[in-house]
């Protein structure tokens, strides 16, 4: 009897035990995008300050409040002061309901490293919440934890993650436009279908396997603003490991949907209305978060509740939301309008205008300053008569008389700004040479943002392309010249340029056109580029002979062929003293049996767009290459 | 270590209180009522009186001023900290001056005479070292937390003298000495209570909820009904969240109104206050807690970023306004309260 009993307790006792397993959270206190530079080059991100304290800060303070009771901190970009911050913080006290463990890595490239370091690591024990450095939020998630823990247990570990996000209207300032998603998802279980980023694109498609979701209610929403908060199973770090591509959330979850039938794995979402949470990537999204929480939209995360407990940082709450910490000394004439943070120390001169407006602590500030919008940092010396609207001003920046500076400026750390100087929107001025920035590591950080960002995308991803394109041309060039010294069979040289095509990543057509352009160069390469017609075609067709079967290998449809000959085309546009050459590369690649006659006339046929390459087309060799083929193909008609 | 062990445990539990003080009051924790607070409060200093190293009542006093600091300034607006901390203050005077044996209680007052008379500072600044007393400090504090236990019992047992059969009664917002009140007289007596909500939170309705579970006749009527209904009304009971030291009170919001309109009809307005809740401040700062909670509020608002979207939580009612203050020590004016404060605190701890 007592054996049975015990036997009852057991499973009942290791329900509880799973249960009761501490909430954990993995915060990843770096960007792994350059947006706030140059203001990150000098302070890490998350130690930046959003009305006098840093991100990070809130971000923990969010997690502490719902519950959280051990948090894994990721740091890459600048670890060690994130790290000395955190050890003076509160919430590295020992009795702090919060336990933090910093880890820090100059490997990790993207939020995909860090979930597989979470993986190789066994860190997390059971859901964890996933959230970045600089997420300013006051949702209480324990509703949406208990629906996914629910999820879990009514269909085995079927849902991976809950995403959470919040109602707001399309246009709301507080949703990032680089951030915006539509989102189509099952009306009764909260299941997401389809997800994709919706910036500036003016059409949508959604494939129709969504429709066949098996439920009746469906639903298509664009008013969801990303929180960045998400409640993930520990098979979410699993699949980043499994996964060697996916590098951001972006990537994990159209991953997830598309493999969706072959994994059986879904995602799931969670709405909330009231809570507030947002993140602040960009410059505009500071601007926004900074205003919200001097209005008290973050309540309970106000300036004067001091969650940091920080010393001497207990601000006064005044009318008009009017926030003064202490030693603050305003000269005679002074207004603070509206919404104004005063940190401690600050010395404010004579008839000064002061609205929406964040001051840092110990700043000296002159008489007749028009303050608007204005988010300045500590030690910041203004002297009069200064404008300042919708700006950033960092740390130790000294603005001398008469400076005006307009919208959207940031003044980073240590700058100078001299006599009377007008600024025009947008200037950003740094003690960092722009030029700094190349020598950075050459790796790609990879996130989410950057695709959206409309103009970087496009220099970022050429870029990123033509640069693998350039090391795959190398790779390929370094093959064929093996091939040659060592007289390596053409079967292993098609096996050797695929398996760089995967690494590389590149498609099969470009594949094909670097093949063609790097043979064609070839003896321009091996004997430099001033050899006459002659000498290039006696040491191009041997060539051509020799690396026939590879070409054959990669030129099968007429499609091909086209491509093919475009991009001889291109590279012969390229070199005008060589035409004649073009021939005789023509007459042996037909006689190779590379290209065949129809593929030729065709390419022939093409009109072409450039006035270089009708020229080319009308180069006596040419036409007359053409003449024989025509020639050539009736005559084997007429053989048959 | 032992000692170790105990001072580290006893700043875990000033820790983990003062985070409990910061969380609770944004209702993001669990929503405690004011006889809650100050009773753990009491408890805390209890353990701080037993656990932390003092040799004499100086020092005891120093620790539980640096302490209360910390408290007060976690949650400002939770005025009942800071009144046990003056409390606990008083009794460790008291007790000094016991264990030293002057025992007229009168020396505590700063009078002109003894102004003259004594010249300079009378006390030797709570220097001395007595062995018992640590232990009388914590009897005393037992007591006080007797006291605090009983307070909303005693409140109660005044209601039959106050409420009579037929009569019509009105409150604002919940309040449970004032509920508490109202079920104790329900027991003999028959009459009306009309409850005004108390928007945006409209606590109005759970006490309504709970009246009606007691058979009383109840009426939840809005905020701007207040003074439409206030001629049928014979009495107005409410509570308070603080007694200022002139005899006002800082009330959750709604309640200035409610005053001017019983004022307006002539009709008494009777504050049930336990006397823990009694602050020598003064409302010369009118600290306005304020929240932004409701949801519609921020759906419809929060497009608009030019405009600001305000929610205090507390009014200020001006002692001319209130007829009675019934406390657990009886019934009194609110012209009185200088002198129950003075009785409760010392003037030199009015400012920690």
């Amino acid at each position: 009897m007592a054996g049975k009993a015990g036997k009852q307790s057991r499973p009942r006792k290791a329900e509880k035990d799973e249960e009761e397993q501490p909430l954990q959270a993995v915060l990843v206190a770096d960007s792994f995008n350059r947006r706030f530079f140059p203001i990150s080059k000098d302070q890490p991100r998350a130690l930046l300050p959003l009305a006098n304290v840093s991100m990070i800060d809130y971000t923990l303070e969010f997690l502490t409040s719902t519950g959280v009771q051990e948090t894994f901190v990721f740091c890459c970009w600048m670890s060690s002061k994130i790290k000395e911050h955190l050890q003076k913080s509160k919430w590295c006290r020992p009795t702090s309901p919060n336990v933090v463990h910093v880890i820090t890595s100059d490997l990790y490239r993207s939020l995909g490293d860090v979930l597989r370091d979470v993986d190789a690591k066994a860190l997390v024990r059971s859901d964890f919440l996933l959230v970045y450095g600089d997420v300013v939020s006051n949702i209480d998630v324990s509703q949406a934890l208990q629906e996914h823990k629910q999820r879990r247990k009514m269909e085995k570990n079927v849902s991976v993650m809950t995403m959470i996000f919040k109602e707001s209207p399309p246009g709301h300032k507080t949703r990032c436009e680089d951030d915006d998603i539509i989102v189509a998802m099952d009306g009764k279980s909260k299941r997401i279908l389809h997800y994709q980023r919706a910036q500036a694109l003016k059409k949508l498609h959604f494939p129709m396997n969504i429709f066949h979701s098996g439920s009746d209610e469906f639903e298509i929403r664009f008013d969801l603003l990303d929180c960045h908060i998400s409640i993930c199973s520990p098979q979410v770090a699993e699949l980043f490991t499994d996964n060697f591509d996916y590098q951001t959330k972006n990537d994990f979850v159209r991953g997830l949907l598309v493999n969706e039938e072959i994994l059986g794995n879904q995602i799931h979402m969670h709405v909330t209305r009231d809570g507030y949470g947002a993140r602040v990537s960009n410059l505009l999204m500071y601007d926004t978060v900074s205003s919200d929480m001097i209005r008290r939209w973050i309540y309970p995360i106000t300036p004067e509740a001091n969650f940091a407990d920080q010393e001497g940082q207990s601000c006064t709450h005044s009318r008009h939301n009017v926030y003064r910490e202490p030693g603050v000394s305003l000269g005679h004439g002074s207004q603070m309008e509206e919404n104004v943070l005063i940190g401690r120390n600050t010395v404010i001169g004579a008839n000064c205008t002061i609205s929406n407006t964040v001051i840092g602590a110990n700043c000296v500030i002159g008489d007749n300053v028009t303050l608007d919008r204005a988010y300045i940092w500590n030690r910041v010396h203004i002297a009069n008569d200064v404008k300042v609207k919708q700006s950033v001003i960092c740390d130790n920046v000294e603005v001398k008389h008469g400076v005006v500076l307009n919208e959207q400026c940031v003044l980073a750390y240590n700058v100078v700004v001299g006599p009377d100087i007008t600024l025009q929107e947008g200037t950003v001025l740094s003690m960092h040479h722009p030029d700094e920035e190349d020598d950075e590591d050459e790796d790609e950080f990879l996130s989410d943002d950057d695709v959206g960002y409309s103009k970087d995308k496009t220099k970022q991803k050429g870029s990123c392309s033509s640069y693998f394109i350039m090391l795959f041309q190398n790779e390929v060039h370094g093959t064929l010249q093996r091939g040659l010294d060592e007289n390596i069979s053409c079967d292993n040289l098609v096996l050797e340029i695929n398996s760089l095509k995967y690494a590389y990543n590149i498609s099969l057509k470009e594949v094909m056109q670097i093949l063609i352009r790097v043979v064609l160069e070839f003896p321009f390469q091996q004997q430099g580029a001033q050899i006459s017609t002659a000498q290039y075609s006696s040491h191009l067709l041997p060539l051509l002979k020799k690396w026939a079967p590879v070409f054959k290998n990669y030129v099968k449809r007429p499609q091909d062929q086209m491509d093919c000959l475009a991009s001889m085309e291109e590279v012969f546009l390229e070199r005008e003293t060589h035409w004649a050459a073009l021939v005789k590369v023509l007459m042996s690649v037909y006689q190779l049996e590379i290209l065949e006659e129809e593929g030729i006339m065709r390419w022939f046929k093409q009109s072409s767009t450039t006035g270089k390459s009708q020229q080319l087309r009308r180069n006596q060799g040419l036409l007359k290459f053409i003449q024989w083929l025509e020639e050539a193909e009736e005559s084997s008609e007429g053989d048959e | 270590m032992p000692g170790a062990d105990k001072e580290t445990d006893l700043s875990e539990r000033i820790e983990s209180f003062l985070s409990e003080l910061k969380r609770c009051g944004s209702g993001a924790g669990s929503l405690r009522g004011s006889a809650e607070t100050a009773r753990e409060t009491t408890a805390l200093l209890r353990r701080i009186t037993a656990q932390a190293r003092w040799g004499n009542a100086g020092e005891l006093m120093e620790i539980i001023r640096k302490e209360g600091r910390r408290m007060t300034a976690a949650q400002p607006s939770e005025t009942t900290v800071g009144n046990m901390i003056r409390r606990v203050l008083k009794i460790i005077r008291e007790e000094y001056a016991r264990s030293r044996g002057s025992s007229e209680e009168t020396d505590q007052q700063e009078s002109l005479h003894k102004l003259l008379t004594s010249g300079g500072s009378s006390e030797d600044n709570f220097r001395q070292h007595f062995t018992h007393l640590k232990a009388n400090v914590i009897e005393a504090i037992n007591e006080l937390l007797t006291e605090l236990e009983g307070t909303t019992d005693n409140i109660s047992m005044q209601a039959l003298e106050h409420i009579h059969s037929n009569e019509v009664i009105m409150t604002i917002g919940r309040s449970r000495t004032v509920e508490a009140f109202l079920k104790d007289a329900a027991r003999k007596r028959k009459f009306h209570v009309i409850v005004a909500e108390c928007a945006p939170f409209c606590q109005g309705h759970e006490m309504a909820t709970s009246l009606c579970k007691e058979d009383i006749e109840t009426t939840v009527i809005p905020d701007a009904a207040i003074f439409a209904v206030m001629s049928r009304v014979n009495k107005v009971i409410i509570g308070t969240q603080t007694v200022l030291a002139n005899g006002g009170l800082r009330a959750v919001n709604g309640t200035h109104t409610l005053a001017l309109a019983a004022k307006h009809h002539s009709t008494p307005l009777i504050v049930c206050a336990p006397m823990f809740k009694l602050s020598p401040q003064v409302p010369d700062t009118p600290y306005n807690h304020t929240k932004l909670k409701s949801v519609d509020t921020i759906l419809y608002i929060h497009i608009l970023s030019k405009v600001n979207a305000h929610c205090p939580v507390f009014d200020y009612v001006p002692p001319e306004l209130i007829t009675l203050f019934i406390s657990n020590i009886g019934g009194n004016a609110p012209s009185y309260i200088y002198r129950l404060m003075s009785e409760l605190y010392h003037p030199e701890d009015h400012e920690l």
